[in-house]
């Protein structure tokens, strides 16, 4: 590892004063979860600084009004598990949440860590898509807004430029008749990267007509989203198993015609199809909160 | 039948623990380990902790090839750094450039060839750590690359490239008994089934570090994270041309090993040893995690064939057996490991005629060693898979095979050896599967109706040889020094790195002069401070350390109880220690204090020092014939796994799990204990996990980001079951503990497996594609996070990290 600066602003005007002046050699550094590996690799290109935002008081919390919820990029995962107002108003997203990495990495790691790291596998990122979360981007220049799921190019690629951070994640509440379920498959129960994962809502009339759809996958896709062409099967139908089964079947079949077949899809294939199906199950069934019950086994203990 | 009735269902395992001998003070204790104060505070020094003034760091630069001629080796521009205070070749070796315990064909730095990715090819000491990772990227290394052996099978074939002169297949075992062609003609019929194992790392906590320092005298001072530290001093001598005596091994408290830090360190120790007396400054080696993951040693993949040809009323008639081993590109431990494969490979069953051959083929893979099991895993695996295999073609369940085939007292083993000690097999395999409910749970979950997620329950045994066996000469050394105030000190040529060797001798010393454990204090092993007691490997700490501990401090007693007659006028054999004081049996009244009948002891010029050594019984081995009296004594252990496996995804969940090992003696419950819950933690890796993939010589993951192991949370409450049968081959009894516990959890997850979905898993680890799809899945090349520039990265597998602005 070669020597570098260590900057630590104090306000986030400080922060975006240090990246326009040095955000092409520098890099930005929260909970490190991410950061701090990738610099011991032998091969990785030591940046000139690193600018540590983690001490940013203004980037952290979460709060809800006016049927939005606004969480500060820095806040931490085991803040987010922790939150009330995540509890209740988002569970998908404490139910992902709670599946990374370990205590540890969740009370360093970020949420806008998660999210600027752009790796496939993020698991943050799937139930906040469904929650459709926009983005803002911040710079000396001003803000800059955009759809989460327009935010990423391709793997560990944004299109936040140099001197822009992410300083603002906002999303909707679950709908009001909305259940959720965020589903994950790991090699083992804790410390494990998504090998497929699924956020899902589903929100259902008085009649229990499905209304409403949202299905977004992780770890399939170069970047994330919605998986419409499954989703349109599900609206304006009654849930059963073999709709269910189907709307599986939908997004592997989206998935291959996407990544082609690879060395993973006979296995990713009638996999990705279970834990969607098992997703809908779960935002269908008759009792629970959804989103934890099945979804991983790691999380409930 | 079972030499001690198993009708203790429903008996809690607390029930079974509990059972202590009323006749001992301090041995069954739970006692505090003498090593937890340090470890828990933080105050215990590992090998990195220790630094000196003027330390010079040393690094190791490593091959860029898995096999090439090195032409040319260009070290000039390195040594001209600022800051660079060596920069040696194995040209500077004064003394014997190889080292190894079997086959001395390991260099301690590669000379015209390197054999895979982990061999040294030049070494540098420089004033820090910077410096050096600087001044190897400095070295320039000419290379002629030559085809690479991957795969044993290939290595095995005529004109396959050789990767040592003396050719590729270096060792062949095998075991001889019976007529295997008459036994397979009087069979009903004949099982064939083939077994496959993988590279296991043993990932010790703790990378390995050493600190040289130059000797006052002459000759070098190593303090390291060394596991064997007689054989890592031998080949330090032979490389410096030193005298034993001028080398000095201490051992800094270890972070673990599990076989794992032998020849590997002793390879850092030659190296560390050789950059110290070049430059004559202390020298300090610390390997990286992905270092060590690529240098280090790792357990054995397997191919094995079983034939076993049995009768229609599940009795074994022969088995023929054919086991390949990958020795990767060294010998290292592999003719002693595939040994003990070659004598247990038949199991803990009664089988008349037998036939096993074991080959190791050298390969351009890691090199593969010691590690806890030692060969065993492997046959255990495909062992105990062949038992259900056979249960399940003649009607019977898994405890009824093994109970209508398993070993009892007399019975003669596949190398001839008649078991003439308690055989508890079938005492071990009623407990463990009477605590769980084992027969009826595998009824009920074999005729489960057919749902998404299943459950299963499984079961496994084993037989285990104490010891080194008929591997070699096995004694060992342990003194006890009592001080003047009362207090003692014990050191041993036995090493503890975790297993709780010095907690347990201590135990004995303490039972034996009849003191508390707070009176005793246990140092860390120094080569010149105690005999060569051989290594501490093959579970022979308590049973050989500890026997010497007990001799040691029996002259100690018989020091001190003539003392105490003389005194007293009592005679001495009414005379006992206990509690620290001297008693008199009759009447059980206190004499004097421990430390007053010391006081006096010095007093009176007496030397209160035992230096104790035993030596274990004699055992036999006849290579040629194949046969032998293998070990002195074995030991006897059954698991149960329960697990739930998702069909949907093929992720296996163990559930619950049962450990029933018959120890002889537990010196330590708690520690025995330990040892269980590690043990299957370990197995249930090797069964589900853990893979340590090699392509073409390269090893595919340096690190635990993608090298799995199982998480606290992977691993279920383990129910513990000490089995107690003295063994008067042991101290008070005891035998082993260490690798019995690890050996049979994979066979008894993949047995439950199969109860659950009536699919057998023949390659180890079990893992999500191998339950789903029957076969394991292999991704080209590297993941995709590290495939840093690749534009069309599509997908990516898995991931990790990579700078959002890159």
């Amino acid at each position: 590892m070669k020597p570098f600066d260590y900057m630590v602003p104090h306000s986030l005007g400080e922060a975006t004063s240090a990246l326009h002046e040095h955000g092409e050699t520098a890099r930005l550094i929260a909970g490190g979860t991410d950061v701090l590996i990738e610099l011991r690799r032998s091969d990785a290109i030591t940046p000139e600084a690193l600018i540590d935002i983690s001490r940013l008081q203004e980037l952290k919390g979460i709060t809800s009004s006016r049927g939005t919820i606004e969480l500060g990029p820095l806040t931490t995962h085991a803040e987010v598990c922790a939150s009330t107002i995540i509890r209740e108003q988002a569970p998908l997203l404490r139910a992902a949440t709670i599946t990374i990495g370990s205590p540890q990495i969740r009370n360093r790691g970020t949420v806008g860590g998660n999210i600027m790291n752009a790796a496939t596998c993020a698991d943050t990122v799937p139930p906040l898509i469904a929650l459709n979360a926009r983005v803002t981007l911040h710079s000396v220049d001003g803000n800059r807004e955009c759809d989460l799921a327009e935010l990423f190019v391709k793997p560990y690629r944004n299109i936040a430029h140099a001197d822009e951070m992410l300083t603002v994640i906002r999303f909707s509440p679950l709908p009001v008749n909305g259940r959720s379920a965020f589903v994950k498959l790991g090699r083992r129960n804790a410390v494990a990267i998504s090998r497929l994962s699924v956020a899902a809502i589903i929100v259902r009339d008085d009649g229990g007509i499905i209304t409403d759809a949202r299905l977004v996958p992780g770890a399939i896709f170069p970047t994330w989203k919605r998986v419409t062409e499954a989703e349109r099967m599900l609206v304006g139908n009654m849930p059963s198993a073999e709709l269910f089964r189907a709307a599986g079947n939908k997004v592997s079949e989206v998935m291959i015609s996407y990544t082609g077949r690879r060395w993973s899809t006979e296995y990713k294939e009638p996999v990705l199809s279970v834990i969607v199906r098992r997703a809908l199950e779960i935002c269908c069934a008759a009792t629970g909160e959804g989103g934890l019950q099945d979804s991983y086994k790691g999380a409930k203990r | 039948m079972p030499e001690r009735s198993h009708n203790g269902s429903g008996i809690g395992c607390s029930a079974i623990n509990g059972m202590t001998t009323m006749k001992h003070k301090i041995i069954g204790k739970p006692e505090r380990r003498v090593d937890a104060w340090g470890k828990v505070t933080g105050r215990a020094k590992f090998a990195e902790d220790y630094g000196v003034a003027h330390q010079l760091w040393g690094k190791v630069l490593r091959a860029e090839h898995p096999h090439a001629k090195i032409l040319k080796v260009n070290t000039t521009r390195a040594k001209q750094l600022p800051g660079v205070e060596a920069v040696l070749t194995a040209k500077d070796i004064p003394g014997s450039q190889m080292f190894g315990i079997v086959v001395k064909n390991q260099a301690i730095l590669a000379t015209d060839r390197c054999r895979y990715l982990g061999d040294g090819v030049a070494l540098v000491a420089a004033q820090s750590r910077e410096i050096a990772d600087e001044a190897l990227a400095m070295i320039e290394v000419e290379y002629e690359p030559l085809p690479v052996v991957s795969d044993p099978e290939y290595a095995m074939k005529p004109g396959a490239p050789l990767i040592h002169e003396e050719g590729n297949i270096f060792v062949h075992h095998k075991v001889r008994k019976g007529d295997v062609e008459e036994g397979f003609h009087r069979a009903d019929f004949v099982l064939e089934r083939s077994f496959r194992t993988q590279f296991v790392e043993h990932a010790y906590i703790e990378p390995e570090a050493v600190l040289a320092e130059p000797g006052e005298q002459g000759g070098v001072t190593i303090t390291g994270s060394v596991q064997n530290l007689f054989s890592s001093r031998r080949s330090v001598a032979a490389a410096l041309n030193l005298d034993l005596s001028r080398v000095q091994i201490v051992q800094a408290t270890l972070g673990g090993s599990f076989g794992g830090k032998d020849e590997v360190m002793t390879s850092m120790c030659c190296r560390a040893a050789l950059l110290c007396l070049k430059t004559g400054k202390p020298v300090k080696m610390v390997n990286t995690r992905e270092e060590s993951m690529l240098e280090s040693y790792k357990r054995h993949p397997y191919m094995l064939s079983y034939k076993l040809g049995a009768r229609n009323d599940g009795s074994i008639a022969a088995m023929e057996i054919r086991i390949v081993a990958d020795g990767g590109a060294y010998a290292s431990m592999s003719p002693f490991v595939t040994w003990r494969s070659a004598v247990q490979a038949t199991g803990p069953y009664v089988c008349e005629h037998v036939k096993t051959d074991v080959y190791a083929v050298y390969t351009n893979n890691n090199y593969t060693g010691a590690m806890r099991g030692f060969g065993s895993p492997q046959v255990n695996f495909a062992i105990e898979s062949m038992m259900d295999e056979l249960a399940e073609k003649v009607g019977m369940n898994p405890l009824e095979i093994r109970l209508k085939n398993g070993f009892e007292r007399g019975a003669v083993t596949a190398t001839g050896q008649t078991l003439d000690h308690i055989v508890s097999l079938k005492e071990v395999l009623g407990k463990a599967t009477d605590l769980i409910g084992f027969t009826e749970k595998w009824n009920r979950y074999r005729s489960a109706s057919d749902q998404e997620k299943k459950r299963g329950i499984g079961l496994a045994c084993s037989y285990r040889g104490v010891s080194l066996g008929a591997e070699g000469v096995d004694a060992a050394e342990t003194m006890v020094t009592v001080q003047t105030d009362g207090s003692v000190i014990v050191s041993s040529g036995v090493t503890d790195m975790g297993q709780g060797a010095q907690t347990q001798m201590s135990q004995i010393v303490a039972e034996v002069l009849g003191i508390s454990m707070d009176r005793i204090q246990f140092l860390n092993t120094n080569t010149s401070r105690v005999a060569d007691s051989g290594p501490t490997v093959a579970s022979r700490g308590t049973i050989m350390g500890g026997s010497a501990a007990k001799d040691a401090a029996e002259r100690v007693r018989a020091t001190l109880l003539e003392v105490a007659a003389e005194m007293t006028g009592v005679r001495s054999d009414d005379l006992d220690l206990e509690a620290n004081y001297l008693i008199q049996r009759n009447g059980g009244r206190r004499l004097i204090s421990f430390q007053e009948l010391v006081a006096e002891s010095f007093a009176r010029g007496k030397p209160l020092r035992g230096v104790g050594w035993h030596k274990s019984p004699a055992t036999s081995w006849d290579e040629d014939e194949g046969k032998g009296e293998a070990y002195f004594t074995f030991v006897y252990g059954a698991n149960v796994a329960e697990v739930e496996v998702d069909t949907g995804t093929g992720s296996v969940y163990v559930l619950d799990f049962v450990s029933a090992h018959d120890v002889g003696k537990a010196i330590n419950r708690a520690t025995v204990e330990g040892q269980m819950y590690g043990g299957v933690a370990m197995g249930l890796g090797y069964g589900l996990l853990e893979d340590f993939a090699i392509e073409d010589g390269v090893p595919k993951q340096l690190n635990f980001d993608e090298y799995l192991l199982p998480t606290s949370v992977d691993v279920p409450p383990i129910k513990t079951i000490i089995v107690e049968n003295e063994d008067p081959a042991g101290p008070f009894g005891a035998k082993s503990v260490g690798e019995p516990t690890n050996e049979i959890a994979a066979p008894a997850i993949v047995n439950a497996i199969f109860n659950a979905t009536g699919k057998r898993i023949f390659e180890i680890p079990a893992n999500l594609e191998r339950i789903l799809l029957g076969h394991a899945l292999t991704r080209p090349g590297k993941r995709g996070s590290l495939q840093k520039d690749a534009e069309d990265t599509l997908l990516v597998e898995s991931c990790k990290i990579r700078p959002s602005t890159a």
